[in-house]
């Protein structure tokens, strides 16, 4: 063989093998992720999606309707202000920035929780569809976290006693039944701390305030 | 002994390589043979209709996050156009996008760090939990706060803006934030002032998520700390059907 004959081989096997090696490991990467779900975990991942979709056609459709107004108000030559008022309005009451009411429930927490298991019980809220929150007079905008040891929480230097009470606005029956269900938070939170106690109480009118936070970024600019 | 090493000595050095990359081959081309044969039955058993049905949802999430984040510059473009001369409408303008700012549903680009968490790739004990060598909600949820009390401004996990109404959950092996499937490995990125990372490397809960975590179980954390960070705006629903101003303080917008 002679030389340049072994290097034209030798590329080939190079090339053959770079390219198994590839083969190799795309395979073994595809076998991880949603494959090795149960069909359970499946199911409630397809629910979850789809529920979530469902909302996001709404929103294009909300949206498109907002855009077609404000192309016909233009030609009409007149502006949008009532439009504009009703988006303030709304985008500040989900923000945290203005204050809130409407119908809900009521959490009280007893006992000596982590800072964790309150943050969990939050969690389960938005998860439910909580619209508004506040846990101790404070607003919880996206930011807001419970921090401290067992028995010296706070939030937002507010201090948490031993009863810890949670306003949530929302769906009542949804988010009760978000927390209470059997294998719920209410019920793992009691199984895992014996002191503690969970008490929900759906109610027809909850105020929460608005947020003392700036919510304005410093250290960051919008990007266009 | 002797003999041996002067015929291996006698071999030209590309025989030698060709030999050594012939087996690698053979290794290679077994294992890609015995991995196709199971995985394909596997897979197409598996796969439908519960894997398509999610993969597709989640292509459907995509397109659908893509069409709300185009109109919804499309509306600002028009607003701002509209604007012009009427010095009301562009107070309400001025005002809209503050409040979008702080409601995370505008993109923000500044300083800040990228922290990166991925699933463990220690072998699992025979008698352990797979789930402890895996990143999950709770780790997700823990190191957002931890941000959060660092100083954070904002904050995104995969892309997925960290809003008022966001939750994190585990959905068996996978994590949803936003309602939307994400896969390991976890990029948080977060906006925040130059001393973040030293701030929250000093911070007693990130030192104990982290023993508790990557010391233990092996969990992948990593650090990048790029000139500037881009935090992407949420691309969800910002509808109230339950909440509104209360009756009694009007609301003391502009």
């Amino acid at each position: 063989m002679s030389q340049p004959r072994s290097q034209v081989a030798l590329a080939a096997v190079a090339l053959l093998l770079g390219l198994l090696v590839v083969l190799q490991l795309r395979a073994q990467q595809a076998g991880t992720g949603l494959e090795r779900q149960s069909a359970q975990d499946l199911t409630l991942l397809v629910a979850n999606l789809t529920t979530r979709n469902d909302q996001l056609r709404g929103d294009v459709a909300d949206l498109q309707r907002q855009l077609d107004a404000i192309a016909a108000d233009r030609s009409r030559g007149a502006t949008s202000v009532e439009q504009l008022r009703t988006d303030l309005e709304r985008v500040r009451i989900w923000a945290g920035i203005d204050a809130a009411e409407g119908p809900g429930i009521r959490v009280t927490l007893y006992g000596g929780l982590p800072a964790a298991a309150v943050s969990d019980v939050l969690n389960e809220l938005r998860n439910a569809g909580a619209e508004a929150m506040a846990i101790e007079g404070v607003r919880v905008t996206a930011s807001t976290t419970v921090g401290g040891p067992v028995g010296g929480l706070s939030v937002e230097n507010t201090a948490l006693g031993p009863r810890i009470e949670i306003l949530a606005i929302g769906n009542a029956p949804a988010l009760t039944g978000a927390l209470t269900r059997v294998g719920g938070i209410a019920a793992q939170l009691q199984a895992t701390y014996e002191d503690v106690r969970v008490e929900v109480t759906p109610l027809d009118a909850v105020e929460v305030p608005a947020t003392d936070a700036a919510l304005v970024p410093v250290h960051g600019a919008p990007r266009p | 002994m002797t003999t041996l090493g002067a015929r291996v000595r006698a071999i030209p050095t590309w025989q030698l390589t060709l030999s050594i990359a012939l087996v690698a081959l053979g290794f290679l081309v077994a294992a890609q043979a015995r991995g196709e044969g199971p995985r394909v039955r596997y897979t197409t058993q598996e796969r439908t209709p519960l894997v398509e049905a999610v993969v597709a949802l989640q292509a459907q999430q995509e397109q659908l996050k893509a069409q709300v984040l185009d109109l919804r510059s499309r509306i600002a473009a028009a607003d701002q156009a509209a604007a012009g001369s009427d010095q009301e409408v562009r107070a309400l303008n001025d005002a809209l996008l503050a409040a979008r700012v702080g409601a995370g549903v505008v993109a923000l680009e500044g300083t800040g760090i990228v922290l990166q968490f991925d699933d463990s790739q220690v072998p699992v004990p025979p008698d352990a939990s797979a789930a402890e060598y895996r990143v999950g909600a709770g780790d997700l949820r823990s190191v957002v706060e931890e941000l959060w009390l660092a100083g954070a401004e904002a904050i995104s996990v995969n892309g997925e803006r960290i809003v008022p109404t966001t939750a994190i959950i585990d959905i068996g092996d996978t994590v949803l934030v936003n309602s939307a499937y994400l896969a390991p490995p976890y990029q948080v990125a977060a906006i925040g002032p130059s001393d973040l990372y030293d701030v929250l490397a000093a911070s007693p809960g990130f030192v104990d998520l982290v023993r508790a975590r990557a010391d233990r179980f092996g969990i992948r954390i990593s650090v990048a700390q790029p000139a500037s960070v881009t935090v992407p705006a949420y691309a969800g629903s910002v509808t109230l059907r339950y909440a509104r101003l209360p009756a009694a303080s009007p609301s003391p917008a502009p």
